[in-house]
């Protein structure tokens, strides 16, 4: 057999197995099993750190940490659940960790007021907010920096919990299992989260039209 | 019979009924409990518990509480930074993010009159996971990079193996060459054994000693990062300090473990090596604690509710902030008497190092410090013990037993 059809029937086969099917391969001691693993997770994975830290060099970091965290503790993955989550949440813990480390400098000006909430808690109301789609005519790092400029309204526990969501299109009940945090909090952070979010993205478009007139 | 301004009291409901709604309750009950760094407002009730308490940074005169006051506004601040943008969604966007998530993001199974809300939820989506601008070779540099990584740390654990294979090794001998070496160990070990086990007792005391100068450092460094408070990772106990490994975590080795957890220490630096239990490498990045009582080396100054600060304690005083394991908390977790005297079981009953609050690390072959302060024990406890011993002190040696049921041997 050629080397060009042995690499084809290679890829067809990995293509053919899950997560988590590829995931016993690697435990198995197949080298290959982790570039599949990465490569098919490499594209979400990375956007939801850059997301989540506003910082491309720290979100490449921790994506490799986040596999090398994998493989340090591969052998005690149970294989009836689902990779991916897995993934998330051990990427989710990483970048969380390296915040809380990066604010730990962070002093508080005692002489500064306390900021308000401008009006207590205003309610969104998402029918009443144009939420553009976002544009085919668009450049994607000029929509990348959009994004990230709209989430950057938001405080990191009502960010994590957005993406979480988003990302993995997880249940609250599964949210709440990954964080650790009861489901009632995960359903209001959720709210707020999707109600800032709204905000902070018609506030950055209505900018960019602005801009672009 | 009561005064005037007793029933002007009693009329208004504000002082007469000072206690607050439930709603209210739950809400500044949530204000404490939450972590700081996380906490969110989730209501018009949290945003009102917020400013109310805000008023509390407003000086008084004369206060003499101040780190307290500080601590709060601290923490009020922290909360309003986490908070980020405040907004709420409607009740009818809730319920229709609510069912857009529970049937699986599926805005075609949201019911029809939410479902230009869910529409809108999955738009925000949409623009949110929206295709990265990643350029295909940052993409291969990094997948390449994250592989390099893990392949040094395969390389690294291969050669860790190697060098244990090379250590076992194998060779083929005879019945009496095995006789003749084992008979030469024996004799080695008569003599050796002895300046061995000593050696082995001196070195585990100066790893020990080592563990407390790096102990000692993370103190610092987290107080110098915290305001100058201690290691604190709960605000409060569940029915016990010595619950270890309980989630959520309550128990004081919790606070310890916070060096660990944010990287200030590693497990190695919290193990006393003559401790078969405890538990060194690579800590779980989600650990909040260690997992039995029985796995830690060391034992840590109990928090009060709240935590302290470093600086709380008035030099020349001298503070107990971390010590080798209290043989008095394992005999009551195994239900034996305790022995209020007895030394750290880390280095066979000699005695125990202590690291102070001023940083300086000592070894005593006591646990009874100045002011004749037992480490083990709270000052109460201490009392009791102290007022049975005075008692006990009055038996002269001329005593009788009461009668015949009177079991009382003497020498």
């Amino acid at each position: 057999m050629k080397r060009g059809q042995h690499r084809k029937d290679s890829v067809d086969n990995w293509q053919s197995q899950s997560d988590e099917q590829v995931f016993e391969e690697l435990r198995n001691g197949n080298p290959e099993a982790y570039r599949v693993l990465i490569e098919r997770h490499h594209d979400d994975l990375l956007r939801f750190l850059t997301r989540m830290l506003h910082d491309q060099a720290a979100a490449d970091d921790i994506f490799q940490e986040t596999f090398l965290q994998i493989h340090i503790s591969s052998a005690t993955f149970d294989t009836s659940r689902r990779f991916r989550p897995w993934l998330f949440t051990i990427a989710a813990n990483k970048a969380r960790d390296y915040l809380r480390k990066k604010n730990r400098r962070k002093t508080v000006d005692l002489s500064a007021p306390i900021r308000q909430s401008e009006s207590g808690a205003s309610f969104i109301d998402l029918l009443e907010v144009d939420v553009p789609p976002p544009s085919e005519a668009m450049d994607v790092s000029e929509r990348d920096e959009m994004v990230q400029q709209a989430l950057s309204q938001l405080g990191p526990a009502l960010r994590e919990v957005l993406l979480l969501a988003y990302f993995q299109r997880l249940s609250y009940a599964q949210i709440a299992e990954d964080l650790g945090i009861p489901l009632g909090t995960v359903k209001s952070r959720m709210h707020s989260a999707v109600a800032a979010f709204a905000r902070s993205w018609q506030v950055v478009s209505k900018n960019q039209d602005t801009k672009e007139l | 019979m009561h005064s005037p301004d007793q029933s002007r009291d009693e009329e208004n409901p504000i002082l007469s009924n000072p206690s607050l709604s439930a709603q209210d309750t739950e809400a500044i009950d949530r204000l404490f409990d939450a972590d700081p760094s996380s906490f969110i407002p989730e209501s018009d009730r949290d945003h009102a518990a917020l400013n109310l308490l805000g008023l509390l940074s407003t000086p008084v005169v004369g206060e003499r509480n101040r780190p307290t006051r500080i601590d709060l506004i601290a923490i009020l601040a922290a909360r309003l930074e986490s908070t980020g943008v405040s907004a709420q969604l409607s009740p009818q966007d809730q319920r229709a993010l609510d069912q857009y998530i529970a049937t699986g993001y599926e805005v075609g199974s949201v019911e029809a009159s939410l479902r230009d809300r869910a529409q809108r939820c999955e738009d925000l989506g949409n623009v949110l996971i929206g295709s990265s601008s990643t350029t295909g070779s940052q993409s291969t540099d990094l997948i390449e990079r994250t592989l390099s990584r893990i392949q040094s740390q395969i390389d690294q654990e291969l050669s860790a193996l190697d060098i244990n294979s090379a250590r076992k090794g194998s060779f083929s001998m005879r019945w009496s060459d095995l006789v003749s070496i084992a008979a030469m160990i024996l004799l080695f070990a008569s003599v050796a054994m002895p300046i061995m086990s000593g050696m082995r007792s001196s070195s585990q005391k100066n790893l020990c000693f080592d563990n407390m100068f790096a102990s000692a450092n993370a103190f610092g460094l987290y107080a110098g990062s915290n305001r100058d408070m201690l290691p604190m990772a709960t605000a409060g106990f569940g029915p016990t300090w010595m619950d270890v490994g309980s989630s959520p975590e309550r128990s004081n080795s919790s606070n310890l473990f916070t060096l660990i957890r944010t990287n200030l220490a590693n497990l190695d630096d919290l193990a006393c090596p003559s401790n078969p239990f405890a538990v060194t490498g690579q800590a779980d990045p989600d650990a909040w604690d260690w997992r039995s009582l029985k796995e830690i080396s060391y034992s840590y100054r109990i928090m009060p509710p709240g935590g302290m600060l470093a600086t709380s304690v008035a030099q020349p005083v001298r503070v107990v902030l971390l010590s080798d394991r209290s043989p008095v908390v394992l005999r009551v977790a195994n239900r034996t008497p305790i022995i209020p005297e007895e030394n750290s079981p880390n280095h066979q009953g000699k005695g125990q190092h202590m690291l102070m609050l001023d940083g300086a690390s000592i070894w005593s072959s006591t646990p009874v410090i100045h002011n004749n302060d037992n480490i083990w024990l709270p000052r109460p406890i201490e009392q009791v013990i102290h007022q049975v011993r005075s008692k006990l002190g009055i038996i002269k040696g001329s005593e009788l037993p009461d009668g015949p049921t009177d079991a009382f041997v003497g020498p």
